[in-house]
């Protein structure tokens, strides 16, 4: 194409088309520019790490051992997220209603968890609860009941993600249910609904597309603070990573090698976010 | 008009105060079956909160209101019950300003929503209700679609359609054509004549004088939440006996 015949099109539609092409040109140039500062920021970062006799044998000897936490890794986060979710569901509407106990209790547990490190929440879970086990039974407590409390690694930290991300997400639902304009309320009520009915069928279908990207973004999260139940020895990335590195001072290697599979996890989650998102903004277009 | 009819809406000493503000300052009103009563006035004279008074979207502070027989007594010590509250709903019909149609639905669910949630039809026996009340404000070829599909004309004629499906005694409009483009509010007003002349009971808030004049049999003009002035409309337009009737009416004519 020379440059009079973007000054002189043949008609309005092809004048249309060239500026079309025009600017994805140049989004795809823009895109490619920062795309290639990335590139190159890598290789830089690698090409010092190789001068600092950084070892590619040592990730490739390791790299299925903690590839196999992947697996571990996207399971507890995604248990979790599902119960933190039916938890956020449960905060949210006792945080909304009107009956004393449930606001109290979904306020109460909304504060204690976000005052407090998920760290200590973990503890608190696996090896706290345990001891309550003996004080139980000796207060009556069926032994069957006491033993409960009694948790594995993997279910004690799906149990500590779920309700803290459960409180955090207590106040995401909160806010995608207050976002449904309260016309909507009012014109259910007038037809007859009764308040569970109105919040049933009007406004939580509505309020959980405002919420499900939201939902995507915490998953994305959790991913990586599900790293924390490496302290259980939960046999997920980030342990593997460790043992392996402890026996043979790799810490580098074996902890770059976490970083970039959660990194990966992360722009793959992300990418599933995008198209969430993308269906939601769309919704009702029929 | 039958002049010896029993009211089938009548609304005694209602009394409404937001905080500090008295907007409803005991207003009494009485509906006779078939009738058209249209309330006008400016913004902030109480119009609308009296028509959401009628089924207690807004909790009026003491008074009566009496529907199709059922009375629901409100004073500053007896509130009243739930049942009685949905009763009065099931007993009236509202139309919204912003039509408040429910986006996640298409149209004839929308319709039938009421039927099915409330008076738990089957989907199949709803149905054909829902057609029948579409097809009389003329939207029966949009039965599928979601609401964003449609003009604003159109969301406000499904929101009728989604009232009078209830089958209620009463219709209440809230301002139905005020957040319309111009060019919109005659489709509405239109199925609204259609209702008016099949003996709808209807009490309507609006700023269409036309409409007023020509389809109402009372005009209630409201202004400080009192009644200011009330009558048959030739009489409110051309002579109101009232000052403040007459500047509004300067005003808005």
């Amino acid at each position: 194409m020379n440059a009079t015949s973007l000054l002189v099109p043949e008609s309005e539609e092809e004048l249309g088309r060239r500026l079309m092409a025009y600017e994805r040109r140049e989004r795809i140039l823009s895109e490619a520019r920062v795309g290639f500062v990335a590139v190159a920021l890598v290789v830089l970062i690698l090409v010092v790490l190789f001068q600092l006799h950084f070892s590619l044998t040592k990730i490739s000897n390791n790299f299925s051992f903690v590839l196999e936490g992947v697996g571990t890794t996207i399971y507890v986060s995604l248990v979790s997220i599902f119960f933190a979710s039916i938890l956020a569901l449960i905060g949210a509407l006792s945080r909304l209603a009107h009956n004393p106990i449930a606001n109290g209790v979904a306020g109460l547990y909304v504060s204690i968890v976000r005052g407090t490190p998920l760290l200590v929440q973990l503890f608190l879970v696996y090896n706290g609860l345990p001891r309550l086990r003996e004080p139980l039974t000796e207060i009556g407590v069926p032994a069957s009941i006491a033993q409960l409390l009694v948790l594995d690694a993997i279910p004690a930290g799906i149990l500590a993600l779920s309700l803290n991300y459960g409180a955090y997400m207590t106040e995401i639902f909160r806010a995608g249910i207050q976002s449904i304009g309260i016309g909507q309320r009012e014109a259910a009520q007038a037809i007859g609904l009764t308040p569970w009915q109105t919040m049933r069928r009007i406004i939580l279908p509505q309020a959980i597309r405002v919420i499900l990207p939201d939902i995507g973004n915490q998953f994305i999260a959790m991913q990586k603070d599900s790293s924390l139940v490496y302290v259980f020895g939960v046999w997920e990335i980030t342990y593997r990573a460790n043992k392996i590195a402890r026996t043979d001072g790799s810490y580098i290697e074996m902890f770059l090698l976490a970083a970039l599979l959660y990194w990966i996890l992360t722009i793959i989650s992300s990418w599933f976010q995008r198209q969430l998102e993308r269906r939601m903004a769309h919704a009702y277009e029929r | 008009m039958l002049m010896n009819a029993e009211p089938i809406i009548s609304v005694e000493k209602l009394h409404k105060w937001f905080g500090l503000l008295h907007v409803l300052q005991g207003v009494s009103l009485a509906v006779l079956p078939r009738e058209v009563v249209v309330i006008i006035g400016r913004s902030g004279s109480g119009k609308s909160t009296l028509l959401r008074c009628m089924n207690f979207l807004e909790q009026p502070s003491s008074g009566t209101i009496t529907i199709d027989g059922l009375t629901v007594n409100v004073t500053l010590h007896a509130q009243p019950n739930r049942q009685q509250i949905f009763a009065l709903r099931l007993r009236t019909g509202m139309v919204f300003q912003e039509f408040n149609l429910f986006p996640h639905m298409t149209v004839i669910q929308n319709v039938i929503e009421g039927l099915v949630t409330v008076k738990k039809m089957s989907s199949e026996q709803a149905i054909p209700i829902g057609e029948k009340y579409l097809a009389k404000v003329g939207l029966s070829d949009k039965r599928d679609v979601h609401p964003i599909r449609l003009s604003g004309g159109q969301k406000q004629r499904v929101a009728i359609a989604r009232a009078l499906a209830m089958e209620p005694k009463v219709m209440l409009f809230d301002e139905p054509t005020s957040a319309l483009d111009p060019e919109l509010i005659g489709e509405v007003l239109d199925v609204m004549k259609a209702l008016a002349h099949e003996g709808t009971t209807m009490v309507v808030v609006t700023h269409e004088m036309g409409f007023a004049s020509e389809v109402s049999d009372r005009v209630i003009f409201m202004d400080g939440g009192q009644f200011v002035e009330v009558g048959p409309p030739q009489k409110i337009f051309s002579d109101p006996s009232d000052p403040r009737t007459r500047q509004f009416l300067e005003r808005v004519l």
